[in-house]
Parts: structure tokens; sequence; C-alpha cells
């Protein structure tokens, strides 16, 4: 569905994306992990459109990106932040994608509101987006994105600034919704562990060269992920953990 | 109590006696102005009278010159607003770069009787531009050149205002344009279907208004009580509130003087209330929309 052939890119003649390539199928997840400045932001803001690629192609559904511009390519690009629309209530948040295609009011009142209780905001809907909490804000977010029934779904760290529960129920809400809604996403972390729960797919970007992987064992083995030495981490904590009791 | 002043500390002190400075001080020539308009203080002070207040029904001078003002500090803050607007939606690129940023500084700089001044040698009828047109045979005599100043509509006072506040409108935007990631929303709203025009109308010109509304008001109400521009810039009649005010309070009639405390009086009651009333309107409406 999405192919991604020899995408490269350079800033002040840095190289941030070095022949990356992938192929995405329709409802597939690939959770793309990586550090901090790996180039995974970029390669984000390149398949939304808003970053032009220096070489390589970027075909979805067989159509060429390349000539199309960012609001006509129905890929929502999510922040680490909700940015929710500070002047709009929840409601009128999750309905700017309707509003701006002039979809009549019926309908909006319709979609938002099944959105809505679908993702358990629906006594939100008349708040304004400072009297909700950091997991209600970018459920609002996520709720905003999906109304407008994205081709591809871009998630830049999207749960990075959450605590550890409410990270986790997002990440269950995520992958109950977009199994639901067979949603495409791409879905950025630093997070080993957020990528293999919310991942369908696995790949790993550096110095900004991708790897993509063929399977949870392959993605789990390679040193550069750390899984590895993480899981060696909590062996030993357990090994302990047993010798004490 | 002498113990309590002994109690004090140099800087309670100091907060008391700037209290006393930036609110004591208006509430009393308020009081006395409030005082003068019914007879009980002033120079011929006679004794209490309404007959100040119930002229003012007679008197439509202070209701003109309230009208004019109003016109001015509307369009004024009204023009500035959308040039601001104009150059932080349509011209960020420029914005960010020099010369633009330090030359919107400097009409700051400059006092606002050198603004007035300056633009009435620039648009009068015997002014530069009525000369060049003059000499490159656009007007045959002066009274071809429009009137730009001291005119009617109070054109010469608005462009003033605006030449002096649009700079710091758009200083204002810019800041919050950045403060509030407008660059990151606008990136947001096009991968959400938005063209850069919606994004302008339903994201950031509420946004950059709403939080700006403060300044627009402290705008609105600095151009109504404005004096320097319109006394050089303005005509006769209709005046603006300011030097109406003044002119009556300088008339060498004191029996005058008691017209011209109410006048000030009332302007002055006026525009606390409209700030109190938006305080009020503002402060119901975040209750309102508290859980």
């Amino acid at each position: 569905m999405l192919t991604v052939a020899n995408l490269s890119k350079q800033f002040g003649g840095q190289p941030v994306l070095r022949n990356v390539s992938l192929v995405l199928n329709q409802g597939e997840v690939l959770a793309v992990l990586g550090r901090s400045g790996g180039g995974k932001t970029t390669l984000l803001k390149i398949l939304a459109g808003l970053e032009a690629p220096d070489a390589g192609t970027l075909h979805l559904r067989g159509q060429d990106l390349g000539p199309v511009p960012p609001n006509e390519r129905q890929m929502v690009y999510l922040y680490q932040e909700p940015l929710l629309f500070p002047h709009l209530t929840v409601f009128e948040n999750v309905a700017f994608g309707l509003r701006i295609r002039r979809v009549a009011q019926v309908e909006i009142t319709a979609q938002v509101t099944a959105l809505l209780d679908e993702l358990d905001l629906r006594e939100q809907a008349q708040k304004a987006p400072y009297q909700l909490s950091g997991g209600q804000r970018q459920r609002v977010s996520f709720g905003r994105a999906l109304i407008i029934r994205p081709r591809l779904l871009l998630l830049d760290e999207p749960f990075g600034n959450l605590d550890a529960q409410t990270r986790a129920d997002m990440q269950q809400l995520f992958l109950r919704v977009s199994r639901q809604h067979q949603i495409t996403s791409l879905f950025v972390t630093h997070d080993s562990r957020e990528a293999l729960t919310v991942g369908t797919r696995f790949a790993y970007l550096d110095e900004g060269q991708l790897t993509s992987f063929a399977s949870v064992a392959a993605f789990v083995e390679d040193a550069r992920t750390a899984i590895g030495s993480e899981l060696a981490f909590w062996e030993s904590v357990q090994q302990k953990r047993n010798m004490i009791i | 109590m002498p113990g309590t002043v002994a109690t004090l500390s140099p800087a309670r002190l100091l907060l008391w006696l700037y209290g006393l400075l930036v609110v004591g001080l208006p509430v009393a020539g308020l009081a006395y102005a409030l005082l003068g308009s019914v007879g009980l203080a002033g120079p011929l002070a006679a004794g209490f009278t309404g007959r100040y207040w119930r002229a003012l029904g007679a008197d439509t001078g202070l209701l003109y010159a309230a009208l004019y003002s109003a016109w001015v500090a509307v369009a004024s803050v009204g023009i500035s607003t959308g040039l601001a607007l104009l150059l932080v939606l349509w011209a960020q690129p420029t914005l960010r770069r020099p010369p633009l940023p330090a030359l919107l500084y400097v009409p700051l700089l400059m006092p606002s009787l050198v603004v007035a001044f300056y633009l009435f040698q620039l648009l009068s009828r015997a002014g530069w531009l009525s000369r060049l047109s003059f000499r490159f045979g656009l007007t045959a005599n002066l009274e071809d050149f429009p009137e730009l100043v001291q005119d009617g509509p109070g054109v010469g006072i608005i462009l003033a205002q605006v030449l002096l506040s649009f700079p710091f409108l758009t200083l204002l935007f810019q800041a919050i344009y950045q403060e509030s990631r407008l660059a990151e929303y606008y990136q947001l709203t096009l991968t959400l279907g938005a063209s850069a025009a919606q994004f302008r109308r339903r994201v950031a010109v509420p946004v950059l208004l709403r939080q700006a509304a403060p300044t627009l008001l402290l705008s609105f109400i600095a151009t109504l009580g404005a004096y320097d521009i319109p006394l050089l810039l303005g005509r006769p009649y209709p005046q603006m509130l300011s030097v109406y005010i003044a002119t009556r309070l300088q008339r060498f009639d004191l029996r005058e003087l008691p017209s011209a405390y109410l006048a000030g009086f009332l302007v002055a009651a006026g525009l606390l209330g409209l700030i109190g009333l938006l305080r009020l309107t503002g402060r119901a409406r975040d209750t309102a929309s508290v859980p």
C-alpha cells in the first residue's frame, strides 16, 4: 500500500536520511524504534508532505505522492504534544477536519458524538482543552485525526509526555482503535517496549538508515534495539529476587 | 497606630506609597471632579447643585466628542490590528529576518508629538506632499490637495495612531505566534486537510486575537484618551475627548469649570465601567466553562 524507495534528505550538508526504503500494507502498524536525532521526525514529515526529500519516491496505493500537497494526502501527522486548538471545545477540536470539508452539521454531530463515545470522551465534549488531563488531551488529538479517516497515520512519539500508567492505557486504546478501524500507521518511538506493544511490523532507524525486520524475533535479537540487554537486566533482577526468597 | 507604622518594612511602605500613587490619586481626582460637577469643590463652589448635570442634556459637545473619539479609536485599533495580522500571517519569513524586526522598533522610539508633527509637515495642504504634487502638476492650487490633516473624519489622527500602534501590535502578535507554536499548528492543520487560508481563519486569527484582547482593549482606551496627536492634527470641531475636556478646563471663565469636571468624570467613569464590564464578562465565561 505505502511504498517508500531510496528516500534521502540532507540539512546543511548533513545527511539525515540515507536511502530509506519500506513497504507498509493496509492495517499494519510499523513501529520505528530509534534514538533522538536519528531522522525519525524527518521521515514522518517527508511522508506527510511537510518536508521535501532530496531523492527517492513515495507511492500510496499506486499514487505518486511527490506532487500531492500535504492537505490533500489524507495522512495525519500527530506530534508528541496533542496540540489541541485552545479556542475550541473538545467537540469542535474533533470536528475540525469535518468542518473544513464543509460536511453537513447533522453528519458532523453524528460522527463526532460516536467517536467521542468510542474514545470515552462524551462527558468532556463541551470542555476546553485546558480542563483536560494529559491522557484525555491525547485521546482528543487521536479523535481529531481519526475523524477524517486517514489513509496513513504518522505518530511521532505521541505518548512520550504521559506518565507510565496513562501511557500504557493509551497504547491499549491505540491498539483497539487501529484494529477496529483498520488504520495503517507509522509509529515512531524511542521506547522498545512501546514499539513491541503497538507494532505489527518493526524497524530501527539510526543515523538516517532504516533497518526493517522480518519478524519480532529478529527485532528483539538485533543488538541495536537493546531489547536483549533489557531482557537480561530483568532476568538478573528476577534471579536476585528468587535468591532472596 | 504608631506601632503599625513602626512594623512596616521599607518594601511594604514603598508598596503602599506606590498603591497610593497609582490608585489613590486617580480616585481622589475622580472624586474631586465629581464634587466639582455638583458645585461642592473648585474655585467657585457655592454649595450643592444639579444644574451642570441637568445642562448635560442640552449640551451635545460632550456626546459628539465621545462619538468622534470612539470612531478614531475603533478605526485606529482596527486598521493597526488588520495590518499587524497581515504581516504576521502572510509575511513570516520577512518578519524573521533583518531588517524588518529592527525597523518595527523605530516608531516605538518616537514620541507621539514628533510623529504628529512629522505627519503635519508631510500631509498638510502646505506640506511636502502637497508641494510635490503641485510641482509635478498633479494639483493646480492648495485647495486641490485633499485634506489629510485637521480634517473632518480624522484621517491625520488615525494615520498617526496607526503609525505608532501597528508596529507594537505586530511585535506582540509575532511573540504570541511563536509562544503559541502556531507554526506547528499550521503543519498539523495542513495534514488534517486544511488550506493555508483555513488555518489563518479558523486557528491563527482566533488564537492571536484572544490572547491579545487585553492589550487591544488598552490600545483602544489609550487612543480614546490621546491628547497630543489630536491637538496637532485635529480640528477645533469635532474634538476628541481629551482635547475637548482640556479646552474647557483651560477657559478663562471659571464658571465653565464644573461642566469640564463633569465631562472628565463621565469619561473616566465610562472607561472604568467598560473595563469592569469586560472583566466581568470574561470571568463569567471562564466560570461557565469550568466543569
